[in-house]
């Protein structure tokens, strides 16, 4: 094609210059082979194990809750009735789903200024320069790398009635009186007390976790920025308040919201430490979901009180969701 | 000739197929009718698998001996016989899970949450080796079919039940001229007498199995009734309740510490060994567990007969113990058999259960039986199967039932009273959790 053009002259070389740009285009390429889109086909070929794991194993069960919630399905019935909305009928005109509830509400706040608070302390000591920072790095997670069942069973017998390791310290350094005083603390059987005491556990648990979270990201607020603050006269809580908290608040939001859906569906702690007692005191929504879904085999009704903490996560994650998208770091 | 057309016609119905599963069948019945008289497995079960899904005992000689038992029992009828042991707590979920799966153990133990009515659609129908089991060995106990009867079919076969009877320190009590508890009012004295001496008696109040066992005990022993004998109609609200709530109260105020609030199914057993208990109702791993740990406990701690309620009346609740078969499993007729052999071979299995496993048919609950009877201290324990009682009494063992204990409605009325509640406001909450708990079912 190109040797049939005729040579010489300023024309001559804008039409081989414009032979030899057609002849060097494809010549039976689609849209789709555009660098653009192979761009973006290859982006969502990256994103697809994430959503299909997302859909398979977050969407469908949660649908699959929803066809539950909706139906009379039980544990020994393959084939279920479509109810409506019975079984969140059936849920709300329980007195132990109210307590549930508000207990479940009572132990995410009260766990999360807790963990707040000393997540945020063991983060700073652990950002402090000292001997064996690594190694303690390493021993902090532990709590929250063990076995829940082992270390939740361990906390039971630090909570025994009779032989509480606490209690027999408490009383050795005269804080309390002896065994069978009315001093004498029963952790898992007086009500506030036992909902206090799976709180702590379940603090105990997770606020090595707040403290990585944040350890993340006080190591990435840059130091020069600290330095000119301090220059500047800055004390801790302002550096703290006006440049760390800005400048890590993503990372704290998406810290938060792990924090706040493993609080709220946290079913272990509660259920071995006091299976919902004394007189429903410790009653949380995941163990009664869990007594009346699976062990009683009302999987319908067990859904509907499962769904509940839906709308209690909701707004909480909206909110913190929108406000991230507003700093749009 | 015009007339052999439609017998030709009939005759052509019966298929090669259709034959296949009369005979199939035919052969399958008369086999296990064969194999149930004979005590003996067919030739067919060889080369077989049975898989096993069972809890971890309470003592661990008896499951030393179940696997072993289990294992000689595959040996002599050439089955591959594999037993899992998990706590029984787990056993729910894992069922349900099997169900859902359609595949899993061919069979599975019931522990106290017995779920006989909720999945007998998808169990294997017992009623055969049941009959078999009651005609060769005497009968079965009164109680014995209330787990696992759904429409006049059984759906399991009940192996064992777990007794809570009266532990008591007679030392403690020779010792301040109390007589034996008897009596639920002669317990309350020895409580009320002890407890200021430094040795309270407890019955969990809390989120547990004891629990639940405990005050229905007791209730049941003040006339009191849970469901009506279809186990239809919730019956909790009456004269007999009331009198054992405010009797239980007494009970707490005199003669417990608040620390039965937080027990669990042990804590009873520590404070037996640890020497403090003056009494508690508890099954006989408690007192078992204090050879070991506190033999001076041991030696002074005996055994008595389920205290009688004002009326005289005793009722024992216990926990039953059953083996189920899916109806999908693969070898229906290996699990039939296991669990014929297995009841059959119930002494040798209480032996290893060092009598804590009770056994369900009269005939082997005849005196003297293995270990109770050679012991005086557990002697009396052979006087409890014709009190013996199960959730719901006197109705039956149903869903509803079973949500109504797994949820703990009836320790958390006896909690609301201890804690303070007045008598006809925790029966006014019981009854309507009750309420809505079998409306919910009959509506299902």
């Amino acid at each position: 094609m190109t040797s049939s053009l005729p040579s010489g002259g300023p024309d001559a070389a804008s039409a081989r210059a414009a032979a030899v740009s057609l002849g060097a285009r494809p010549r039976s390429r689609g849209w789709f082979h555009s660098q653009s889109t192979r761009r973006l086909a290859f982006g969502y070929m990256l994103l697809a194990p994430a959503a299909l794991y997302v859909l398979l194993l977050v969407g469908v069960p949660f649908l699959f809750s929803l066809y539950l919630a909706v139906s009379d399905a039980n544990v020994g019935e393959p084939v279920a009735r479509f109810v409506g909305l019975d079984n969140f009928r059936a849920a709300w005109e329980m007195d132990t789903f109210w307590i549930a509830l508000r207990n479940s509400v009572v132990f995410l706040v009260v766990a999360a200024i807790f963990k707040s608070i000393l997540g945020t302390g063991l983060a700073f000591l652990l950002l402090q320069s000292f001997k064996g920072k690594k190694l303690v790095r390493g021993l902090v997670v532990i709590p929250f790398t063990l076995p829940i069942s082992v270390s939740v069973l361990s906390w039971k017998w630090m909570y025994d009635s009779q032989f509480s390791v606490i209690n027999w310290a408490l009383s050795r350094v005269g804080l309390i009186g002896t065994y069978g005083s009315e001093s004498w603390p029963i952790w898992l059987g007086q009500p506030h007390l036992a909902l206090l005491a799976c709180i702590g556990v379940n603090v105990w648990r997770s606020f090595p976790f707040s403290a990585i979270v944040l350890l993340a990201g006080f190591t990435s607020v840059p130091t020069e920025v600290l330095d000119a603050a301090r220059v500047d006269g800055c004390t801790f809580f302002q550096r703290f308040r006006h440049i760390v908290t800005p400048m890590i608040f993503p990372i704290l939001i998406i810290g938060f919201l792990f924090d706040t859906v493993f609080t709220l569906s946290d079913l272990s702690v509660v259920y071995l430490l006091t299976a919902g007692g004394p007189g429903n005191a410790t009653q949380i929504l995941p163990v009664l979901a869990y007594q009346i879904g699976i062990q009683a085999g009302s999987l319908g009704r067990g859904a509907a009180i499962a769904l509940m903490l839906v709308p209690l996560l909701f707004p909480a994650l909206f909110l913190m969701l929108r406000n991230l998208k507003r700093r749009d770091w | 000739m015009s007339d052999s057309l439609p017998v030709l016609a009939r005759h052509a119905s019966v298929s090669r197929r259709r034959f296949l599963k009369v005979a199939g069948g035919g052969v399958a019945g008369s086999s296990l009718l064969t194999m149930l008289d004979a005590r003996q497995a067919p030739a067919q079960l060889k080369g077989t698998t049975l898989r096993i899904l069972t809890w971890s005992h309470f003592i661990p000689a008896y499951d030393v001996w179940f696997d072993k038992w289990s294992a000689q029992w595959g040996e002599k009828n050439g089955v591959k016989v594999k037993v899992d042991h998990i706590p029984h707590l787990e056993l729910p979920a894992r069922m349900a899970a099997e169900f859902a799966a359609g595949a899993g153990h061919d069979i599975v133990m019931n522990n106290a949450t017995i779920l006989v009515r909720l999945y007998y659609k998808s169990l294997l129908d017992m009623t055969d080796v049941y009959d078999d089991l009651g005609k060769r060995h005497g009968g079965w106990i009164p109680a014995a079919k209330s787990p696992i009867e759904v429409e006049g079919r059984i759906y399991g076969i009940p192996t064992y039940y777990i007794l809570l009877p009266m532990l008591w320190r007679k030392d403690l009590f020779d010792a301040n001229g109390l007589k034996a508890p008897d009596t639920w009012e002669l317990a309350r004295v020895a409580a009320r007498t002890l407890k200021s001496k430094g040795n309270p008696t407890g019955i969990a109040f809390s989120h547990c199995n004891d629990a639940n066992l405990n005050w229905r005990s007791l209730m049941f022993s003040f006339g009191a009734t849970e469901t009506d004998p279809s186990g239809e109609n919730p019956t909790i609200d009456s004269k007999e309740m009331r009198e054992a709530l405010r009797f239980a109260k007494a009970l707490f105020d005199e003669g417990m510490t608040p620390e039965v609030f937080s027990w669990d199914d042990a804590s009873d057993n520590r404070f037996l060994a640890s020497g403090i208990a003056s009494w508690i109702h508890d099954a006989i791993s408690a007192y078992r567990t204090t050879e070991s740990t506190n033999p001076a406990v041991f030696k002074n701690t005996f055994v008595a007969m389920e205290p009688a309620g004002p009326g005289g009346k005793r009722v024992s609740v216990s926990a039953p113990i059953c083996f189920l078969s899916w109806k999908f499993t693969k070898n229906p007729q290996g699990a039939k058999e296991y669990l014929t052999a297995l009841v059959d071979a119930d002494k040798e299995g209480m032996v290893a259960s060092t009598g804590y496993n009770m056994p369900f048919l009269n005939d082997l609950a005849k005196k003297p039986m293995p270990v109770l009877g050679a012991d005086p201290k557990l002697q009396v324990l052979q006087d409890f199967p014709k009190i013996v009682a199960f959730f719901g009494h006197p109705g039956p063992y149903s869903p509803q039932i079973q949500e109504v204990a797994n949820l703990f409605v009836l320790p958390d009325i006896f909690t609301r009273v201890a804690r303070g509640e007045s008598v006809d406001a925790a029966v006014n909450w019981g009854s309507g959790e009750y309420r809505r708990i079998f409306a919910k079912h009959k509506r299902a």
